[in-house]
């Protein structure tokens, strides 16, 4: 009875640490999202606010006047971070599951391989060269997915970890012994249980693809290929540079625009797709593993 | 755990599937272009024309068809294709740099107030020889002085954007308000007069600040210093400057004007008229001026004061505001070149490029087929020449629009004016180019390639210290040394000895 | 499972020829993506002229490279170098804090809510957390001038003006940014470890504190180690996002927050001189290869298996 209450007075501890540290972190993100309600003169005259003196959908109308453009570059970012996700994550486990293997004989030779491409780059005009006219990928989809996120050496290093510390070697001798081939481990054993740590390099693959504006900035001039994010910050600055006051823009008419509340409107639109996928794929965190087939 | 292995691979080839129909549309698409074009595009030069916009990107297809209106003239006139690459402003240079390096197709490029590094990193052709074959016209209309600017070591390298250059610094402030407390701002005729006023409405309006920022980390104050010619540098980052017509390079912060307007800034800062975070603020003038607790602001416009007001006076909602002059336009060099147009030094077709160009600042169907695409489709026109949107339509919703690049392509005069503007303005604008002072090391630009390093850490300095005098947050008697010690720390004076040698150089070939 | 390099306990059942077919695709695209461009390291030692190419461009020597050594370099170094400790240490602790409160409340609806909650800031760019940023802190109409001094009593700050503040301030803006995110590694890490230890040691009369003491958190090690040694190996760069965004680029603040990134960002902004920026990266890169390479010898001595390499 002494564990029951001890358990459940830490559960209770937890709780509440968790529920501060999350008011707290929300505090700031709930001003942006009530910041992209606000009306911009009232934004301007009395700052952010919990309770806007004037509320209005200004922002949100907008940017959905750019409405078929914003659906398309969803389309895009969906398209190029699933699949972009998918393949990294296959190439990934497969590099980082030798390196895991003391006994394979390469494996530290492989570790400062992929280590090394952390430190070193050649910078971004070696890399455009190479891609655009080697592989002629510029003004296509795959100038979304190949450069620099396929493969990063940090889930490489994540993945190798896992497997090193949560899959004994014991097991993997046992499948030897029963005459089992490497490819035939891997895929058998291995990748069910990379659960967790699959789960995890999916989600900054995901993250990394989905909030990506650089690829999109360097290879892609037609408009056509734009993910959401180069949509949103092109729309952004062209507001901007409208609201300055520059001399450019005299007798251009009057264009009323919201400033700073499209800002947070984008913000919010950004982020909205993947607070809503979430929670499905949140399980794979959290779910204990039970390694049920070592037994001593 | 076999489902989800299952789905992973399903998914995986669906995407990949996918994936391969698309690039492979893309391809095709690629492969009809190619077909109709070079049954007919074997005796046309292609010529890349990457212009910065502030608009929407159109869609490849709509650029097509507004490059095939320019097409239909410009083949028979030169010979020569284009193809229009419009690129945001904000990526703009680097989109430029980085496809160049690769070794991408551009030809024709603009330089946004970077004329003279696109020339000393060889971004820019040689025109010296070119230009009197293939763009006599476009000269004609810059003039001599103007196309000087592009000059460096006696080779030209580009075209300038023919504006209005002339900007004139003044006031903008609130109508009402300025009647209702009896102030004549006819009366302030510089930046000095401004504080009483601003002193006036703070006593009115207590809770108002009456001086807004015009952008960013300047109250507007160094605008008003007359006669400053930059010698190339940014004006937010001045290193060594000339005053009227003295040639003796000076350190701008070293000054006594300069002095002078930190103290101002400061004085209003102490007395709350200025706006506390002018050196860090992420509203615009405009949007300040919209919101009710602001006066006025200082910025420089190339509009008669009458026309200015009213027009911003549109942007920020229809609220009355007046504008009143508190110094003269003087241009220097790099008021010029800030916006020129360039032939890239790796273009296979620079003589095309050139023709091209060329026709950007003479023949009026080109430029505004460009600026506004396609006549009835993206744009209509009035009978006595104004432009406007389509019914129902505006500047985001027509398929093509680059009208407020108005200001940096070709020949600005050219343009249908837009609906608001006027005519009389226009013309008035084109005057003042010639009328305005010119510094007279105009047609002078410093090479800044052997002091580089001295260059940063004299940015940085100026970073550090210039926002916080200009807007006021910092005590100028305590600053300014301060400031001074890290500038020559940084290697100012070595800067400024390159630029007087350069300058004498300059002066003695002249 | 003290074992060493080239373990033979396994009695050579491992054969090495299909493990390296399987780990091909991802070498070659590591190859390919990250070696190849490599040339481009070069460019630090070119003067880069558009007409000769990377190739073409004359030599340089270390030209490009004096802006880096000049006397304010100290403080940008100092700077960076301080950030990035504190970061990296009390981002660890937040995080695994974090992990493991999280993994003892175990599968439950309020854990997801949380989760999702603390990894929000992550998604946000740092133009808006900027934007944020200055709506606490703007001298006028800021929350924390407007609404938090006048409801306690106090004078207001100038916050973007008053350099001593600001460490804190971007300590603590990175966390909220980041331990959401690391906590995620480190929860994977838990839910990795065998559930049966932990029976175990409950019915050995462990207590939960004493549990997670000699358990969870020893087993959470090499994870930490791992990450840590990645960090060091990229002390030397600085989120770019945090330390320009964020202080709005206030120059009165610069002593406090400029980085080597943003110090080369607005050193080149009028310059934009390409030999120059690949100095500055390569210079970053030498930095953190030399301290990396040193730490992971020190860590090999200490305890092999956590070596990187």
């Amino acid at each position: 009875m002494i564990k029951v209450t001890d358990e459940k007075r830490f559960k209770a501890f937890a709780t509440v640490i968790l529920t501060i540290l999350t008011i707290i972190t929300l505090l700031p993100i709930i001003l942006i999202v009530i910041g992209s309600f606000t009306d911009e003169s009232s934004l301007i005259s009395n700052g952010y606010s919990y309770i806007p003196k004037e509320w209005s959908l200004d922002a949100y109308y907008y940017l959905i006047n750019q409405g078929k453009l914003i659906f398309r570059a969803y389309g895009i970012t969906i398209l190029v971070t699933v699949a972009g996700t998918v393949t990294s994550v296959l190439f990934t486990t497969m590099l980082a599951y030798p390196m895991s293997r003391k006994s394979f004989k390469y494996r530290n030779i492989l570790s400062f391989f992929v280590f090394f491409t952390m430190l070193f780059n050649g910078g971004i005009v070696s890399s455009y060269m190479m891609w655009t006219n080697i592989f002629s990928i510029k003004n296509t989809i795959w100038a979304l997915i190949l450069p620099n996120y396929l493969v990063t050496a940090f889930n490489v290093f994540l993945v190798r970890n896992f497997y090193e510390n949560n899959i004994p070697e014991a097991i993997i001798e046992s499948a030897q012994i029963d005459g089992a081939t490497e490819l035939r481990i891997f895929w058998k054993m291995i990748v069910p249980l990379s659960v967790p740590t699959v789960a995890t390099i999916s989600l900054f693959t995901a993250l990394l693809y989905w909030n990506d504006w650089l690829n999109g900035l360097y290879y892609i001039t037609k408009s056509e290929l734009f993910g959401i994010q180069n949509l949103l910050i092109k729309i952004m600055n062209n507001v901007q540079f409208l609201k300055s006051g520059s001399s450019n823009f005299l007798g251009v008419g009057n264009v009323e625009l919201p400033g700073t509340s499209v800002r947070m409107a984008m913000a919010v639109i950004g982020i909205l797709p993947i607070i809503i996928v979430y929670p499905f794929i949140q399980k794979y965190f959290i779910k204990g593993v039970v390694v049920g087939a070592v037994k001593g | 755990m076999k489902n989800f292995k299952k789905l992973f691979i399903v998914v995986f080839s669906v995407l990949m599937v996918v994936g391969l129909v698309a690039c492979g549309k893309s391809d095709s698409g690629k492969q009809k272009e190619g077909d109709a074009s070079s049954a007919d595009k074997k005796s046309y030069d292609k010529v890349v024309y990457a212009y910065a916009t502030f608009n929407n990107i159109p869609s490849s297809d709509v650029l097509d068809t507004v490059a095939e209106e320019i097409n239909k003239i410009t083949r028979e006139k030169i010979n020569v294709e284009v193809e229009l690459l419009p690129i945001a402003i904000f990526d703009y240079s680097s989109s430029v740099s980085l496809t160049l390096q690769g070794g991408g197709q551009i030809d024709l490029f603009q330089s946004l107030g970077d004329f003279n590094t696109s020339v000393s990193s060889d971004m820019a052709y040689d025109l010296t020889d070119l230009i009197d074959t293939y763009a006599t016209e476009a000269k004609e209309v810059l003039g001599q002085d103007f196309l000087d600017a592009c000059v460096k070591d006696g080779s030209l390298y580009g075209i300038p954007t023919y504006k209005p250059y002339a900007l004139t610094p003044m006031v903008i402030y609130k109508q009402e308000i300025a009647d209702e407390l009896n102030i004549d701002m006819s009366q302030v005729k510089n930046i000095f007069d401004l504080t009483d006023v601003l002193r006036k409405v703070k006593e009115a309006y207590p809770d108002m600040t009456p001086l807004v920022p015009v952008q960013t980390g300047t109250s507007g104050v160094n605008m008003t210093i007359p006669e400053v010619d930059y010698l190339t540098d940014d004006y937010y980052s001045p290193k060594g400057i000339l005053k009227g017509n003295d040639m003796t390079v000076v350190d701008y912060y070293g000054t006594s004007e300069f002095a002078d307007i930190s103290n101002l800034a400061r004085t209003w800062y102490n007395e709350g008229l200025i706006l506390q975070d002018a050196a860090t603020t992420t509203s615009t003038a405009t949007e300040l001026m919209a919101a009710a607790n602001s006066f006025c602001y200082v910025a420089s416009y190339s509009y008669p004061p009458a026309d200015t007001a009213a027009s911003i006076s549109a942007q920020v909602g229809g609220i009355p505001l007046g504008a009143v002059q508190i110094g003269e336009a003087y241009l220097d060099t790099t008021s010029i070149n800030a916006l020129s147009w360039m032939v890239s030094s790796t273009s296979k077709v620079p003589e095309a490029a050139l023709k091209f160009l060329n026709l950007t600042f003479t023949d009026p169907d080109i430029i505004n087929l460009i600026i506004y695409g396609i006549k009835d489709r993206d744009y209509v026109i009035s009978e006595d020449g104004y432009v406007s949107y389509p019914e129902g339509q505006d500047a985001s919703s027509v398929p093509y629009t680059a009208q407020l690049s108005c200001g940096t392509l070709g020949n600005f005069f050219l343009m249908h004016p837009m609906e608001g503007t006027s005519k009389e303005s226009l013309i008035w604008e084109e005057e003042q180019n010639q009328l305005a002072k010119k510094s007279p090391a105009m047609g002078f630009t410093f090479d800044s390639s052997g002091v580089k390093t001295e260059y940063t850490a004299v940015s940085n300095v100026i970073q550090q210290y210039l926002p916080g005098l200009l807007c006021g947050s910092v005590d100028p008697e305590v600053m300014i040394p301060e400031f001074q010690n890290k500038l020559s720390e940084a290697g100012l004076d070595t800067i400024i000895e390159a630029k007087q040698s350069q300058l004498d150089e300059w002066l003695k070939n002249k | 499972m003290k074992k060493g390099k080239n373990n033979k306990n396994n009695r050579g059942l491992t054969k090495n020829g299909p493990l390296l077919l399987i780990a091909l695709p991802g070498i070659l695209y590591l190859f390919i993506n990250n070696y190849i461009p490599m040339f481009g390291v070069f460019l630090a030692f070119k003067d880069y002229s558009y007409v000769k190419g990377i190739f073409g461009s004359d030599w340089n020597g270390f030209n490009n490279f004096k802006y880096l050594f000049r006397q304010d370099a100290f403080t940008i170094i100092r700077n960076t170098l301080l950030y990035n400790l504190t970061f990296i240490i009390l981002g660890t602790i937040c995080a695994i804090l974090v992990a493991i409160l999280m993994c003892e409340l175990g599968e439950r609806f309020r854990v997801k809510i949380f989760q999702s909650s603390l990894l929000l800031p992550n998604l946000l760019s740092w133009v808006v957390i900027g934007f944020v940023g200055y709506a606490f802190l703007n001298a006028d109409t800021g929350f924390i001038n407007n609404t938090l001094i006048r409801l306690f009593g106090g004078e207001k700050v100038a916050w973007y003006t008053t350099p001593k503040h600001w460490p804190i301030i971007l300590t603590i803006v990175h966390l909220w940014k980041n331990v959401g995110y690391s906590s995620i590694i480190y929860m994977a890490s838990i839910s990795g470890i065998d559930k049966s230890i932990f029976e175990a040691a409950k019915i050995d009369g462990a207590k939960k504190l004493e549990q997670i003491r000699h358990i969870t958190i020893p087993m959470l090690k090499p994870t930490v180690v791992i990450l840590t040694l990645m960090s060091i190996g990229r002390i030397f760069y600085s989120d770019f996002g945090l330390f320009y965004q964020v202080p709005m680029n206030s120059g009165a603040l610069y002593s406090v927050t400029q980085t080597i990134d943003t110090y080369v960002y607005n050193g080149l902004m009028e310059l934009q001189d390409i030999g120059m920026s690949a100095a500055a990266a390569l210079y970053q890169s030498v930095v953190g290869f030399v301290l990396v390479v040193t730490a992971n010898a020190v860590v090999r001595k200490v305890d092999s298996d956590n070596a990187l390499f």
